[in-house]
């Protein structure tokens, strides 16, 4: 770092953008738990959830007014969106799995285009690793107590209507689509997306201070990136929403395959 | 996502295509991990790559099988 610092010229930031010290050292059992800005973000995010919903619902009415108004439009668009379109009427009973799922990963993923904050959350692989967890374990679950412990995993692992020889190719296939690949997958597409996003952002405001403040014939090229900059605000804002939205929906496509099982 | 889908049935569009990518990666990554382990035990070299076909051969066939339409 010493040395990179004495470098002239500009420097890109790079991954030590997503490295923060410990606020608070804890170390329990040979394991680190100490509080750092992520996870004082974490807290944040998990109260400013937990207080919309408490604000919207405490005294509900029956014409909705306000945050209420807002609130209720978002878990109606989870309930009819995604839950009904994806999993059915059955599905009605994880639309609170659900729409803590979009809403949480949302406002973490908000992080990263407020300014202040200005990190996303799912930036760090804790949080998409644990949400990704959760999903395989919650569909598994289903899938157990819908069809039966030896019924779901044979249907899992054993594609119905194919010769039995077949199945050595394919059972290891299946083994690792369904219990490795789709947590790894929601996950790693949560982290990787916020990562560039915010990457993208730090590299385009950094270069429009240096391009600025240079006084040279790169301070026309610096309205250029900052314009540019806040088009990419815009469009870390719409990302922050999409991958909420493909992460609650591939859940739920997961959780609607484990009722269901394939014919 | 725009055209509403009969509830109950899993809908289609941007799920099949994860899906799909995600059945040909797991298929590359279980008989790759097999072959690269055969490789491991009989010391030979060519078996990982042996598995990675197998493998995107046996995904091929998963995916036609579940959504090759007919």
């Amino acid at each position: 770092m010493t040395v990179l610092a004495q470098r002239e010229g500009f420097q890109a930031p790079g991954i030590e953008e997503f490295e923060w010290p410990n606020l608070v050292d804890l170390h329990l059992f040979g394991i680190d738990l100490g509080i750092n800005r992520v996870v004082l973000q974490m807290f944040l995010v998990a109260l400013v959830v937990w207080l919309l919903f408490f604000l919207a619902f405490r005294t509900p009415k029956l014409a909705p007014a306000g945050l209420q108004n807002v609130m209720e439009s978002l878990v109606d668009f989870i309930r009819n969106q995604i839950v009904l379109e994806n999993i059915g009427p059955d599905g009605l009973r994880f639309l609170p799995y659900l729409t803590t799922l979009f809403v949480f990963i949302f406002f973490g993923n908000l992080g990263g285009v407020l300014p202040l904050i200005s990190f996303p959350l799912n930036g760090r692989m804790a949080l998409p690793a644990i949400m990704g967890v959760s999903s395989l374990l919650l569909f598994i679950a289903v899938g157990i107590s819908q069809q039966g412990f030896l019924h779901y995993f044979r249907n899992a692992l054993f594609p119905p209507g194919v010769p039995a020889p077949i199945y050595i190719l394919l059972t290891p296939i299946e083994l690792v689509s369904t219990f490795i690949v789709r947590p790894v997958t929601l996950a790693i597409r949560l982290l990787a997306n916020m990562i560039a996003g915010h990457l993208i952002l730090s590299v385009f405001f950094v270069a429009t201070g240096y391009m600025l403040t240079s006084m040279n014939i790169s301070t026309l090229f610096g309205v250029g990136a900052l314009l540019f900059a806040v088009a990419l605000v815009a469009f870390e804002l719409f990302v922050a929403g999409l991958q909420a939205y493909v992460f609650t929906i591939l859940s739920a496509v997961y959780i609607a395959g484990a009722l269901e099982p394939e014919h | 996502m725009s055209q509403p889908e009969p509830p109950g049935k899993p809908g289609g569009g941007g799920d099949i295509v994860w899906s799909i990518i995600g059945t040909l990666v797991a298929g590359v990554l279980a008989w790759g991990a097999i072959g690269w382990l055969l490789d491991r035990w009989l010391g030979t070299e060519f078996l990982v790559a042996v598995g990675i076909l197998v493998g995107a051969a046996g995904a091929f066939y998963l995916i036609i099988r579940r959504y090759g339409g007919g």
